[in-house]
């Protein structure tokens, strides 16, 4: 009854909110969930099981060459072959991974052939044929004998059902972080990505300022045509700025990739929409604070730098997010106007060529996408608590 | 922010000055025997006059691949005093053709796609080798006319000239099985086409699958599909009709090729052959499937891929040992066709000349270029002149014998073709096959696409 009543208190509009909200929630977490869960494991799991089965002790079938019969002693008439499966050499398997994956593990069962892996329960005799029989119990320890010598010339191969209890790992991280040349390609990304996110928040509050509050002829024509360039698409116009780049670089003797050239280049293109955001916001601001601070004899300089630009700065914190994660994730440009060398490379490059010419290594994939995002959510946090409402709160009356 | 951001700069030019002095030798000059130290030191005597030059090279290679390459490049660089610089891109056939047309090329491009060095040579972006390269390739590479004809295009001016010289090869016609697999269930490795679809048959009837076909890359999903096709082809068809098809003097949808692809499909389309099921062989990503021939017990007994397919091998595969391959065999009805070879390959060409980038391409020419990498792994070369004992592994020395053999050689079609069709509509094409569409409207499809190119 209590819940009925609970629920009854809450309403279904609201509940109905609150469940697809819920759902929203986990529709977007799950994904990131199992990026996080797949970068902690071993790569040959990966391939092998979903990242949902790691946390239960998976039951994993394992194949490991015995001694070589040059290892056998003679007890009486038998040849005897002896050791531990965990410490025998694995052999390659989908579910292999690196030397010790089975190391903890328990065997519950064993076979000789590979269409019968579970032939014979740990601890069972197993009969060969040819008078060799095979025990392998379940800590590990087996005991493969023979009544004559043996003759073939490499190991016997040996399939395995070992239960192990989950394990995870942070040698994906280490490999990507001890990888050479990351360290340069962070220091690059952050070279890229700070004045390239600075300038355009910069220079387009200038502009937006002027376009909201000052009066000049062709205003709304600008406005326009601000707006209308958002359409031009980046890609169209990557070799005609190189090839500009390429004529000033060869006139002037400097190279015609720089650092210089990027700034230049997300300037330009972060600029639109930067103009359009911000003054979409500053020509929001109540018009009686701009009126009073022009009738106190302020000029335009003056109300820009001590009005509006404190008062806007929540629109440009949340432009300066946008721009640096755009900045700080993208691959095109850096690549086309830095370079492709190894010390040009930034950090989203470097990541990408530790993916090797044919890619496919979803340790690596996983892994680094936690460690790119490390910067851009420092960033957002510290910006953060400029996003907070109620910075007009009291500044006019009745407004 | 500041003061980590001149910390990090700090760590990062002294990461730097430690890379600067990392670029050894692999193998020490003239220690050992596998090595042809002699065309090293001709080649260091006869380029001795360009030192503090330096040279650009872009390539595909990426992450290992760049590593091995490196460690060619060191002897260059030793050799002539040349500092080179190696770069390379996801992208690397959009970004050459950005930095050709916006005229800051590197020196040297190396390529997969003749298609694309085609393009490039046609626009006037690439500089002719000569004759005399052409004719070296001609002399010194296994099938070398077939490969001096897959660097040989139509420049800016309409006339035919070398332009590539083939470097590193990859050989298609493979069949990747494990041998202890074979051994257990009393297979044997089949010599002619017929018998490999009875041993496919044998594996179903014992309860097992004998194919893992896995057709998905991402974006470039299909292409797998394409070197079956291709191999179908030259095995079912004359040479003559593989290059005249590649060409579109031959219709996509010719009886010829529909044909081949049919003959795919007696494969990729029977439910019974391939691991998980028709529906499983679009959606298996290529570098996965591998994976199943390792499984316990098997997914599958044989898959067809490159030989480069070992490096998604399970860590710690012994080739050889754990796994091996056979040559995908021929048809014994069409004995006249002889045992073609279908390969691919990359190529280097001039973009910007320079004494250097002449150097370099000399350098390719000796034999020490390619033994340094053959040594350590996944390189094989046409050229005649290496000594086959520098291959790294008996599984290597198998296949560049393979290539060296090899009557006929013919380059990979899809990267022949233009690029709408052969990283296109080639590959959607034998999705849509391996769908269920007939083979005659699948091939109509890429034909019409083709049409569209001209």
């Amino acid at each position: 009854m209590a819940s009925i009543a609970t629920l009854r208190r809450i309403g279904l509009p609201r509940l109905i909110v609150h469940v697809s909200v819920l759902f929203v929630c986990i529709l977007w977490l799950v994904p990131t969930l199992g990026i996080l869960v797949t970068s902690l494991r071993d790569p040959a799991q990966i391939t092998s099981s979903g990242w949902w089965t790691a946390f239960s002790g998976a039951s994993q079938t394992a194949a490991v060459r015995l001694g070589d019969p040059a290892s056998a002693r003679q007890e009486g008439a038998n040849y005897v072959i002896t050791g531990s499966v965990f410490d025998a050499p694995q052999a390659a398997t989908a579910t292999g991974g690196e030397p010790g994956a089975t190391g903890n593990g328990t065997v519950r069962s064993f076979g000789t052939k590979v269409t019968a892996p579970a032939e014979f329960a740990a601890g069972a005799t197993a009969d060969l044929g040819t008078g060799e029989t095979l025990v392998v119990n379940e800590d590990g320890s087996y005991r493969l004998s023979r009544t004559g010598p043996f003759d073939n010339g490499r190991g016997r191969r040996l399939y395995l059902t070992v239960s192990t209890p989950p394990s995870f790992t942070m040698g994906n991280y280490e490999n990507v972080l001890t990888a050479q040349g990351i360290g340069q390609s962070f220091v690059n990304s952050l070279t890229v990505a700070i004045p390239s996110t600075i300038i355009p928040v910069l220079i387009a509050a200038f502009a937006a300022y002027a376009l909201a509050w000052m009066n000049f002829s062709g205003k709304s024509l600008l406005i326009a045509l601000v707006v209308g360039l958002m359409v031009v698409p980046l890609q169209m116009s990557l070799i005609p700025v190189l090839r500009m780049y390429n004529g000033i670089g060869s006139t002037f003797g400097i190279p015609a990739r720089s650092y210089a050239g990027v700034w230049l280049f997300h300037t330009a293109f972060g600029m639109p929409l930067a103009i359009y955001l911000l003054r979409n916001y500053i020509a929001g601001l109540p018009k009686e604070i701009i009126e009073s601070a022009r009738v106190d004899g302020a000029t335009d300089f003056e109300i820009f730098l001590k009005i509006v630009l404190p008062l806007s700065f929540p629109a440009l914190a949340s432009f300066a997010i946008f721009q640096f994660l755009w900045t700080w994730n993208d691959l095109l440009v850096a690549m086309v106007f830095l370079g492709t060398g190894s010390d040009q490379l930034v950090l989203t490059g470097a990541l990408n060529a530790l993916l090797g010419s044919r890619g496919g290594k979803w340790e690596i994939l996983t892994a680094s996408a936690f460690i790119t995002i490390i910067v851009p959510i420092i960033v957002f946090f510290a910006l953060q608590r400029y996003l907070v409402r109620g910075l007009l709160a009291g500044s006019v009356k009745g407004g | 922010m500041k003061v980590s951001f001149w910390l990090g700069t700090a760590a990062a030019v002294l990461m730097m000055a430690g890379q600067a002095g990392a670029q050894e030798l692999k193998f020490p000059p003239g220690k050992d025997a596998r090595f042809n130290w002699k065309s090293y030191d001709d080649f260091k005597a006869a380029h001795s006059d360009l030192k503090g030059q330096s040279l650009t090279i872009f390539g595909p290679w990426r992450g290992e691949d760049e590593t091995l390459f490196t460690s060619v490049m060191a002897y260059f660089a030793a050799a002539t005093g040349i500092s080179a610089k190696y770069s390379s891109s996801e992208n690397y056939e959009q970004q050459i053709v950005i930095d050709t047309s916006a005229g800051s090329p590197p020196n040297i491009a190396i390529l997969p796609q003749p298609g694309l060095l085609a393009d490039l040579a046609s626009k006037g972006y690439l500089t002719p080798l000569g004759d005399e390269n052409a004719k070296w390739v001609t002399d010194s590479y296994g099938a070398g006319d077939s490969w001096v004809g897959y660097g040989t295009y139509k420049g800016k001016d309409g006339k035919q000239a070398f332009y590539a010289l083939p470097y590193k090869a990859d050989i298609k016609s493979l069949v990747w099985y494990v041998p202890e697999n074979f051994e257990e269930a009393g297979y044997e490795v089949p010599k002619t086409m017929e018998e490999l679809f009875k041993l496919s048959d044998r594996i179903v009837a014992d309860g097992g699958t004998p194919w893992c076909i896995g057709l998905g890359s991402g974006g470039a999903t299909g292409w797998p599909a394409t070197d079956w096709i291709e191999d179908l082809m030259l095995r079912t068809q004359k040479p003559e009709v593989y290059d005249k098809w590649v060409t579109n003097e031959i219709k996509f949808d010719d009886p010829a090729v529909v044909g081949a692809i049919e003959e795919f499909g007696k494969f990729a389309r029977n439910e019974k052959y391939v691991s998980g099921g028709v529906a499983a062989v679009s959606s298996t990503d290529f570098r996965d499937s591998p994976k199943g021939l390792f499984g316990i017990p098997p997914k599958c007994y044989m898959q067809h891929q490159a030989s480069f397919i070992p490096s998604f091998f399970p860590d710690g595969t012994k080739l050889g040992t754990d796994a091996d391959f056979f040559y995908m065999p021929a048809y014994a009805a069409k004995a006249d066709l002889g045992k073609p070879v279908l390969g691919a390959g990359t190529l280097a060409a001039i973009t910007k000349d320079s004494p250097a980038a002449r150097a370099f391409i000399d350098f390719l020419k000796s034999p020490i270029a390619h033994e340094v990498w053959m040594a350590q792994s996944g390189f094989l070369t046409p050229y005649k002149g290496v000594k086959p004992q520098a291959y790294g592994n008996d599984t290597l020395r198998k296949e560049g014998e393979l290539l060296i053999s090899a009557t006929t050689f013919r380059f990979d079609g899809s990267d022949l073709m233009p690029g709408k069709i052969g990283a296109g509509a080639f590959w959607t094409g034998m999705i849509d096959y391996v769908g269920g569409k007939d083979a005659k409207t699948a091939a109509g499809d890429i034909q019409k696409a083709w049409d569209g190119l001209k």
